[in-house]
């Protein structure tokens, strides 16, 4: 599985999930439509959006989609057109609800991730865990090899419904 | 190898090891609420026929937007109520809600050694009972109602120990400011936070809950507090009466990766200056000289600027973090007999804490001082339905998350103690208590009396 295309950087530390979208768009019963309202808590959100039309890619700072657990903020950048982020690190909720949907989080230390904020184009091959960026040397990165699954082959709560009989059997035996 | 409270916890619910370092971790209890329910409720129901591992389980409430504002949060509300119904899941409505970090300890859901999710953040709080207790997303949520489990990385656990005892004008959201501080805005990460010492054995369930509600804040998986007498009695007087668990304690030189201690007795009355609740400074000090550039420019501050300088448009007494009855108590006493100067709302987090707060008074007190007084919803706190900011307004609040835009677009918050936000609102600006004249004497008259005179003035 190749997920490639144009780069977005936004090169900022902290963007919490307000500001990828904010609570006020949290009125869905569904997960649709967020794309619009993607980053608009970011206070340059629609600029940075616009500069980069169809941008793939996220390049962003530390600590990524920390704050609430909505996992409305993975849904509005997939919606938006993103398939992957990539940042120095992610916080806990956000870096599971990025597997869940298919969202590529890859963690790469701060001063590739720098080198990759300004590149035009990165395609990332997610089995192989590597990515170039403008068609340059493969850089290698690593995914949690559980949840690896999910991005390649969807399936979460499938894998979670399979396992039931086993939760019984343990909670049992408890 | 001696463990910590959070390894036997997790321990003890550990269905399977799975490979990458992650296991199959068994939860107690699933809390569900109307922001993030809906989409995993209707999931399950179209591709899983609708069946949930153990609805006794689930309990389920409206609390963020309660009532609903509009119809698009009425649906979102009216898809729980009958899906709880259909499901025959523990409901609290509107009317009997209160924000769901409030309402699970007060009617005694949570019980030490519990594993408690929800696709909410600050489920954290409940750590305060020496639960295993974290926030998720929505998929993870409906997992979790599905198979009884969740899919998580075992995290790392950090002892925080808080030595001496708290002066007597610190209070836990101080201490849960200093810790983040202290530790860093994203220096929880990948660790639970283990909170053991004198200060901490001497703090209130509501004091724990405070503590562990911001343990988020400093990106921890949740925070945890070991069971002891106080635990005991709060439980003992909650509705259920939980009897039916046992307390557990980390092992006497239990290994943890890392430790950081914290002086109590040199806590104080702090406030934030920026827009992560890491930054943030003793209240008689000053935004520091090296404060993030982009944090003052959003602020609207400058470096050195004194924060009892810093004049604020509006201030907010509540959330998850600081709407128990103690907090109001606190508040109460800063109100009595004062009046505020800016537009001040104060919203229990539950009904049953606001009707306990009335049977004692405490509404009065607010009015008199001229405060809103609401009933019980999230509301201000995350900006989505009352006591929204407006672009440029600053907000000196009780609760958790200083974001940009949290509580509005473009409104910037400070967060702060009840009792601090209390002075504030009374001076209309960053302020302790401390700072205060003692009230008028006309004004400490009983509340029936100032109640009158308040409407004799409108009149
Ligand atoms: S009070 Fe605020 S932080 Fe707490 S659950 Fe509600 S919205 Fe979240």
């Amino acid at each position: 599985m190749i997920v490639e295309g144009g780069v977005l950087a936004i090169a900022r530390a902290n963007i919490d999930t307000d500001q990828i979208i904010p609570a006020r768009y949290l009125t869905r019963i569904d997960a649709n439509g967020m794309g619009e309202h993607c980053f608009e808590g970011l206070p340059d959100g629609a600029a940075l959006l616009s500069s980069r039309p169809g941008a793939a890619i996220l390049v962003t700072g530390e600590n990524f989609g920390c704050g609430s657990s909505r996992e409305h903020a993975a849904w509005a950048l997939k919606d938006r057109g993103f398939r992957a982020v990539i940042a120095p690190s992610f916080a806990r909720i956000f870096l599971e609800n990025a597997y869940t949907n298919a969202l590529v989080p890859v963690a790469l230390p701060q001063q590739v991730v720098d080198e990759l904020a300004r590149a035009q184009h990165i395609a990332i091959d997610v089995a192989a865990e590597t990515l170039r960026a403008d068609g340059g040397e493969p850089i290698a990165f690593a995914l949690d090899p559980l949840r690896k699954q999910f991005v390649l082959g969807g399936g979460f709560m499938q894998y979670l419904a399979a396992k039931i009989p086993s939760v019984r059997a343990w909670e049992a035996a408890r | 190898m001696r463990r910590s409270l959070f390894d036997k916890v997790w321990d003890a619910h550990v269905v399977e090891e799975l490979p990458g370092g992650n296991a199959l971790v068994f939860i107690d209890l699933v809390v569900a609420h109307e922001i993030t329910t809906p989409p995993g409720a209707i999931a399950i129901e179209r591709e899983f026929g609708d069946r949930l591992y153990e609805p006794d389980r689930i309990v389920a409430m409206i609390d963020h937007v309660a009532p609903a504002k509009d119809s698009a949060t009425a649906l979102q509300a009216q898809t729980v109520r009958t899906w709880a119904k259909r499901q025959g899941i523990r409901f609290h409505d509107i009317g009997d809600n209160g924000i769901c970090h409030v309402i699970v300890p007060e009617r005694g859901y949570v019980t030490p050694g519990m594993t408690v999710c929800c696709g909410d953040s600050h489920t954290c709080t409940l750590g305060a009972f020496g639960a295993f207790a974290l926030g998720i997303g929505t998929t993870a949520q409906a997992g979790a109602m599905l198979a009884g489990c969740l899919i998580l990385q075992r995290p790392k656990v950090m002892r925080v120990e808080v030595t001496g005892e708290l002066p007597r004008d610190a209070t836990a959201k101080d201490l849960a400011l200093t810790v983040i501080a202290t530790i860093g805005f994203r220096g929880g990460t990948g660790y639970v936070l283990e909170y053991t010492g004198s200060a901490i054995r001497a703090l209130t369930m509501e004091q724990r809950m405070t503590l562990c509600n911001m343990a988020i804040e400093a990106g921890a998986t949740t925070g945890i507090i070991a069971a002891d007498a106080t635990t005991t009695a709060y439980l003992a007087a909650t509705p259920s009466a939980p009897v039916n668990w046992f307390a557990q304690a980390a092992d006497e030189d239990a290994e943890y990766a890392a430790t950081v201690t914290i002086d109590g007795s040199a806590v104080g009355p702090v406030v934030s200056w920026g827009t992560n609740p890491g930054e943030c400074a003793p209240i008689g000090g000053s935004v520091p000289s090296d404060a993030d550039a982009t944090s003052l420019a959003y602020m609207d501050l400058r470096p050195g600027q004194p924060l009892r300088s810093i004049a604020i448009d509006q201030a907010f007494i509540g959330s998850c973090t600081n709407s128990r009855i103690g907090d109001l108590r606190a508040a109460a006493e800063v109100f009595r007999g004062r009046r505020v100067s800016v537009p001040t709302i104060v919203t229990p987090g539950s009904q049953a804490v606001r009707r306990q707060a009335e049977r004692e008074g405490l509404h009065d007190i607010f009015q008199d001082a001229g405060a809103l007084w609401t009933h019980s919803s999230c509301g201000p706190c995350l900006g989505m339905s009352m006591g929204v900011l407006a672009p440029g307004m600053r907000c000196v609040s009780s609760s958790n998350r200083n974001f940009p835009g949290r509580m509005g677009d473009g409104g910037r918050v400070h967060l702060a103690a009840p009792v601090v936000v209390a002075a504030s609102a009374i001076l209309g600006r960053l302020a302790s208590p401390a700072e205060l004249e003692p009230p008028s004497v006309a004004l400490s008259a009983s509340s029936g009396e100032r109640a009158a005179s308040a409407t004799a003035v409108v009149a």
